[in-house]
């Protein structure tokens, strides 16, 4: 398992800006050490079908994508603020291959945001997953289902913190 | 200025009454204003508008403007016009308020996807004047599926061991129905048990209304699982058992774990209420309680265990 390597499952909320900071204190005391921090943000466009024209949809899509962006930033400068070196720290969003304003060739397929992170993790190696937990009701699991419970239990291989 | 509709009118329908002749519609966004004897022309086609449709709910009759029951004057069939009503509402289930979306779009693409599939309802969209997309459905030869439980008059008992088990073997193919549009990233959206039809010439079940929407993220096909077990638990049940609806002496043996998770009054454990119910089946009930351990993720799992559960019924 590698322990070096560190991904952050971030939307911008402020669970996931509370696994960044813990995950910052966690690593803080020794910023010289070999570790990495990978924050990602799986892009997910409202669906298409709750829009009565294509204009109102692109509209939100870029508005909800443009708050991600500009949280990645914002949680860019909590990694480095907390003392962490600027090369330790990348952010990636991964847009959503349903996206009206997709520009990359790699996008997010699926319609679980758990499952998409664990790809990443598998996929570039990491041994530690980071994700914030709102602490939802279990009517509101049971309807909408939760990220941070669909991480614990389909991970394998690797350790996660769940920030709660 | 709307053209009359008398001439085509005495034309292809000359029984119908004169006085109510209406107008020839080709735009239908205002489709408050569409009545009775108006034609609603759409490419090429016309059809008589013969009233509003309505919902019958909590015993009161609640209009749906938008939806029309019409005649095809070309083919003499009567058809269900759903016309264009694009509207966000707040859905309450049990305690909680969800964002419910009418989409037209997403009805005519499901209509679409499921052409010649008996288990669902039948329909094309055809483009008015000014593009909205109107869905001309066909009327389902059948029967509310609730209805016919309903109407049934005989002891649970009786019930569950005849009559249950097919109703049991039909209702898995209508889970594998929806499990069929979620492959295809598609929901049904509004899975109600009065949303789900026995046919009169095969017995088979047809859902309809596929216009409803939800943006949920992380379990997009959670509503129409809470909807699947719903009715699951009506057709176990044969009928809806709450803690209001019990003796006051089976009434203790209840607690809240055995009722359901978004309904607290509404009882899930229905073995406690009927023992014979073998444990397999129930064990299924009991996902959906608010004493369950883990929930359905997806219709699949769903059907693997009500297949096991259908297995092991007398027959």
């Amino acid at each position: 398992m590698n322990t070096d390597k560190i991904l952050i499952a971030f939307d911008g909320s402020e669970n996931s800006l509370r696994a960044i900071s813990y995950t910052a204190a966690m690593l803080s005391p020794n910023p010289r050490a070999q570790r990495t921090v990978t924050v990602a943000a799986i892009d997910r466009p409202p669906d298409r079908d709750l829009f009565p024209d294509d204009a109102s949809w692109k509209t939100a899509c870029a508005k909800r994508a443009d708050a991600m962006r500009k949280a990645l930033v914002e949680a860019r400068s909590l990694l480095l603020g907390a003392g962490l070196p600027e090369t330790a720290i990348t952010t990636r969003f991964v847009e959503s291959c349903r996206s009206p304003l997709r520009e990359s060739l790699e996008c997010s397929i699926g319609t679980s945001i758990a499952l998409e992170i664990l790809r990443l993790a598998e996929e570039d190696d990491f041994g530690t997953v980071v994700v914030g937990r709102r602490g939802v009701t279990r009517q509101e699991e049971f309807l909408f289902g939760s990220v941070s419970t669909k991480i614990i239990h389909a991970a394998k291989g690797l350790a996660v913190w769940v920030v709660a | 200025m709307a053209q009359s509709a008398r001439e085509i009118l005495s034309r292809l329908a000359p029984d119908f009454p004169m006085r109510h002749v209406g107008e020839i519609i080709t735009d239908t966004t205002q489709f408050m204003r569409i009545s009775y004897g108006d034609v609603i022309q759409l490419a090429g086609r016309h059809f008589l508008m013969l009233r509003d449709e309505a919902e019958r709910r909590f015993g009161l009759e609640d209009p749906k403007f938008w939806v029309k029951r019409c005649r095809c004057l070309e083919t003499g069939t009567r058809n269900i016009l759903k016309l264009v009503f694009h509207e966000s509402f707040p859905m309450t289930i049990g305690s909680m308020v969800v964002s419910c979306t009418r989409s037209p779009r997403k009805e005519a693409r499901i209509l679409d996807l499921v052409r010649g599939d008996p288990r669902f309802m039948q329909g094309e969209t055809l483009p008015d004047a000014v593009g909205n997309p109107v869905r001309i459905l066909d009327i389902v030869a059948g029967k509310r599926l609730d209805e016919k439980i309903e109407d049934l008059e005989m002891p649970h008992e009786d019930y569950f061991h005849t009559l249950f088990p097919t109703i049991l073997t039909r209702f898995i193919e209508a889970c594998e129905a929806i499990h069929w549009l979620h492959e295809r990233g598609e929901k049904h959206g509004d899975i109600r048990r009065d949303h789900l039809y026995v046919c009169y010439d095969t017995g088979r079940y047809c859902w309809i209304d596929f216009d409803y929407t939800f943006d949920f993220q992380e379990k997009p096909f959670g509503l129409d699982l809470f909807g699947l077990g719903n009715i699951l638990q009506y057709i176990v049940g044969m009928g809806v058992h709450t803690l209001q609806s019990l003796p006051a002496g089976e009434l203790d043996a209840i607690t809240r774990d055995d009722c359901s998770i978004m309904f607290g009054n509404r009882i899930v454990n229905l073995k406690k209420l009927f023992p014979y119910i073998p444990e397999t089946l129930n064990s299924v009930l009991m996902r959906f309680s608010l004493g369950a351990e883990i929930f359905y993720d997806t219709t699949e799992e769903l059907i693997a265990d009500l297949t096991r559960a259908s297995a092991s019924l007398d027959r």
